[in-house]
């Protein structure tokens, strides 16, 4: 499309959002061509595993250190790359394409600010999974990405005895860590049995040999924490947190409880899916929840001039997204004219051998860590499910009863119209209605993505 | 096949309420939506109750100001039909009846504001001029800016996710058949009524009935074109925005004379802006307006709602916006309503056309009444005869 028709040209050739390892990759293989902006929400760039340490699940954790010099080396290689402005501390809040050029609407420390582009990459990352338990939403409960992220970035444990609980093994490395940073750790429990951990695990050999010695971390997490006393529990479904005005204890079924004043539930991650979902690019469901963003091999989204990378196509760690970012960038050169067919399939070949041996980690990890659909396992009725608007199960299940579909059971019970606009809510919903389900049937995706203040929007 | 005495076509406030005052009345009805009850303009509206005349009346010059201000009868019926609905359906639709103020800024919009609060009190309601000192009495939060306002006590707002449902459970208790996810897809006559196609998943489901209403908001004009006619409806997408929770901050339904404003707290604490900025209608396959798919967002809709919601009512500028939808509904050519019988079309009755949800309770209990065959000139000015000359070679009998 010719900028003349659509007015003023766009800002830049390139929108990157996400400063991650996708996003990095992304800028390194276009090589200095373009002009790119990379918007994220963190100061500097890096993403959930450089920057502070991961919130969220990253494979580099798992990882050796050498792996993890090789993000910090393609880090600082991005760093140095001129033809990159790097917008720190800013939200999109919006994303939208009209006459061949995408518009991102930011928000950031200056107010809110538009952006365009002739192409956008989106590399948002993921977040964590909620699944409500009873109790879930007492203060003192966090992620256990949350509380690896608390850990790393002050050097303290939130709160002196610990329990964990949910079906992700990175509670065992996040268990261990807070007991290296002086906590004390009640309990990690797992809702799978052992057996199902172990069983998903072998049935998978070729990504047990390849990643041997991530297995062989978590293991040793287990065992060092074993070694610590700290006791491990798995095959404990019936999860809840008790407290008054704050957590006290985590009880496993009737039988167990564990006393603590911190809780951390890790059940896995979901990508960050409100832009694709409000600029209307194709989705479909991921595991165990949330959207992913559907993409060719060349990690072109559903409309002409978007690329999505990393978490955003099913969450899958570090080196994958590294992988996808690269795959983008050259898609961008080969979109661009800048490299033709040829030279585009020579440079990915080693980025799709990557992008594919990580893929069977990630299917692992997946299997293992799956805490299976929400609708499986019921907490009681009058646990909240939607935490900001304070709708519990009972709720939900007498709308759906009246009307099985989720906008109707959404204007019914508010369920989804808080502050956080379904974000941590709508996964358990959708498996409340029943599978399958498609974008269509779910929420509406709106903006602004992320809570915006009225004066930074508002015309003077 | 047994006849039905109304079908109803779509599943929104008009239908429900018109469907529950029917069966009350001892007909038997059904309604067919398309989507599930409420799923259009009647959800996802703003909730206004709002009884003054419209800013878009007096923005066309006089003469449509004047046609206009015929609808002030009905809105003296609504407020006292509100009130009832306050006492017979309950606490749960939040009907908040505080009053309303619309406000003026400059020289201008104040003698709008006179030569419309006269036309209101001509017209019966007890609008009140008053300046922007007393204003800011009733709404501590009203900035400097306001200079005038026109104020009047019944105005307020409802739970627009709470009142369709409401009318539709009771509806359905006096025995309405509601068929959802029922789209009417062909429609016949014969000697005592209508023969109606409605597809539902895979199944064709066939109704015979008396009598039809038209209640589908943007879709009645495509409804009509089923039943061979013209039914003047134009589609119009507008934005609504919606903050966090708040405290308590703003008791009265705030609207601009000169300006798109509409602004309130609702029940939960969330406050409410619109007022009629437009979003983006998306144009379906063959190029018509998509009534399917929710509409885009403007951006400068969006800047210019929330710059004069901020300049009017400054605490609200210091809130998070949580929200920004876009919602579909109908305005007709000449701004009034469109309800009652269509001439060329014995026994099909529509209501339509603008401000349904503050009026669609006493279009409900009106028309129940004219369908029903009983004496009902209440209506009358808003029939679809002044627009009979659109349907001259319309209608007929269909096969």
């Amino acid at each position: 499309m010719s900028s003349s028709l659509s007015g003023a040209s766009p800002d830049y050739d390139l929108a990157v959002i996400g400063a991650g390892p996708a996003g990095q990759a992304a800028c390194l293989s276009l090589n200095g061509a373009l002009r790119i902006a990379v918007i994220d929400e963190q100061a500097r760039p890096g993403g959930q595993i450089l920057r502070q340490p991961p919130r969220a699940f990253s494979v580099a954790d798992w990882m050796t250190g050498r792996a993890y010099r090789g993000l910090k080396a393609r880090l600082a290689a991005f760093e140095a790359l001129s033809n990159v402005d790097f917008m720190g501390g800013r939200s999109v809040l919006g994303l939208r394409e009209a006459g061949g050029a995408w518009t991102l609407t930011l928000s950031g420390p200056s107010g809110v600010e538009e952006v365009s582009a002739r192409r956008v990459l989106i590399a948002g990352g993921c977040y964590d999974l909620a699944v409500p338990i009873p109790g879930w939403t007492l203060p003192g409960v966090m992620s256990a990405g949350g509380t690896q992220a608390f850990i790393k970035s002050q050097q303290l444990v939130p709160g002196k005895r610990l329990a964990f609980a949910g079906s992700h093994p990175l509670q065992l490395l996040v268990a261990e860590q807070a007991l290296e940073a002086g906590g004390e750790v009640a309990v990690v429990a797992f809702i799978q049995p052992f057996s199902t951990l172990v069983w998903r695990a072998i049935t998978r050999p070729w990504a047990a040999l390849t990643h041997g010695a991530v297995l062989l971390s978590a293991l040793g997490s287990a065992w060092r924490l074993f070694r610590a006393g700290v006791p491990l529990r798995f095959g404990r479904p019936a999860l809840s947190v008790e407290g008054q005005g704050r957590v006290s204890a985590l009880r496993l079924g009737q039988t167990e409880r564990f006393e603590c004043d911190a809780a951390a539930l890790c059940f896995g991650f979901m990508p960050q899916a409100d832009l694709p979902r409000a600029a209307g690019l194709q989705v479909t469901p991921a595991r165990p929840g949330g959207w992913k963003t559907n993409h060719d091999e060349w990690m072109r989204a559903s409309r002409r001039g978007a690329y999505v990378a990393g978490e955003t196509t099913g969450v899958k760690g570090a080196e994958a997204a590294s992988a996808e970012g690269a795959l983008a960038g050259l898609a961008v050169a080969l979109d661009e004219g800048l490299i033709d067919q040829d030279e585009a399939r020579r440079r990915a070949r080693p980025w799709r051998k990557a992008r594919e041996a990580a893929m069977w980690f990630s299917a692992l990890l997946e299997a293992v860590a799956d805490p299976g659909p929400f609708s499986a396992r019921l907490p009681d009725a009058d646990t909240i499910i939607c935490r900001c608007e304070d709708v519990v199960l009972a709720d939900l299940q007498a709308a759906l009863a009246r009307c099985d579909e989720v906008g109707s059971v959404k204007l019914a019970t508010r369920c989804g119209m808080g502050a956080c606009q379904g974000r941590n809510c709508e996964h358990s919903l959708l498996s409340l209605a029943g599978e399958p389900h498609s974008e269509r049937s779910a929420f509406t995706a709106r903006f602004p993505a992320r809570p915006v203040r009225i004066g930074d929007l508002a015309a003077r | 096949m047994e006849r039905l005495d109304v079908v109803v076509i779509g599943g929104g406030l008009v239908g429900a309420a018109t469907a529950f005052r029917l069966a009350q009345a001892g007909a038997s009805v059904a309604v067919v939506e398309a989507g599930y009850p409420n799923i259009g303009a009647s959800g996802a509206n703003a909730g206004s109750l709002h009884f003054q005349l419209e800013r878009r009346f007096l923005e066309n010059g006089e003469a449509l100001a004047d046609q206009a201000a015929q609808v002030l009868s009905l809105n003296r019926l609504a407020i006292e039909e509100w009130r009832r609905l306050d006492a017979e359906m309950g606490p749960d639709l939040h009907i908040h009846m505080r009053g309303g103020l619309m406000v003026a800024e400059t020289a201008d919009q104040v003698r709008t504001l006179e030569r419309k609060v006269a036309r209101e009190v001509e017209g019966g309601l007890d609008t009140r001029l008053i300046d922007g000192a007393e204003a800011r009495i009733i709404a501590p939060g009203l900035s400097e800016a306001v200079t005038a306002a026109a104020y009047l006590a019944s105005e307020g707002h409802a739970d627009p996710k709470a009142l369709t449902p409401a009318f539709m459970t009771r509806a359905q208790t006096a025995g309405v058949q509601l068929l959802q996810g029922a789209r009417l897809t062909a429609v016949g006559s014969d000697a005592q009524g209508y023969r109606l196609t409605v597809r539902r998943g895979e199944a064709d489901i066939e109704l015979a009935t008396r009598k039809v209403l038209i209640a589908a908001g943007a879709w009645t004009g495509r409804i009509g074109e089923l039943f061979n006619l013209h039914l003047p409806i134009y589609p119009v997408a507008l934005l609504m925005n919606v903050t966090e929770r708040a405290p308590p901050m703003l008791e009265q339904l705030i609207q601009h004379v000169g300006q798109r404003l509409s602004m309130k707290q609702a029940h939960a604490g969330n406050m409410l802006i619109g007022g009629g900025w437009p979003s983006r209608m998306r144009l379906d396959a063959t190029g018509r307006f998509d009534l399917d798919r929710s509409a885009e967002l403007l951006t400068p809709s969006l800047a210019g709602n929330l710059g004069v919601a901020s300049r009017i009512f400054p605490p609200v500028a210091e809130l998070n916006l949580i929200r920004s939808w876009t919602g579909i509904t109908a305005i007709t050519a000449d701004q009034t309503p469109l309800v009652g019988e269509v001439p060329q079309a014995p026994g099909v009755y529509v209501a339509a056309g603008g401000s349904a949800f503050t009026l669609g309770p006493v279009f409900a209990r009106l028309l129940a009444r004219l369908i029903l065959d009983e004496r009902e000139d209440r209506l009358s000015i808003f029939s679809p005869a002044r627009f009979g000359h659109l349907n001259s070679f319309m209608g007929g009998r269909l096969a």
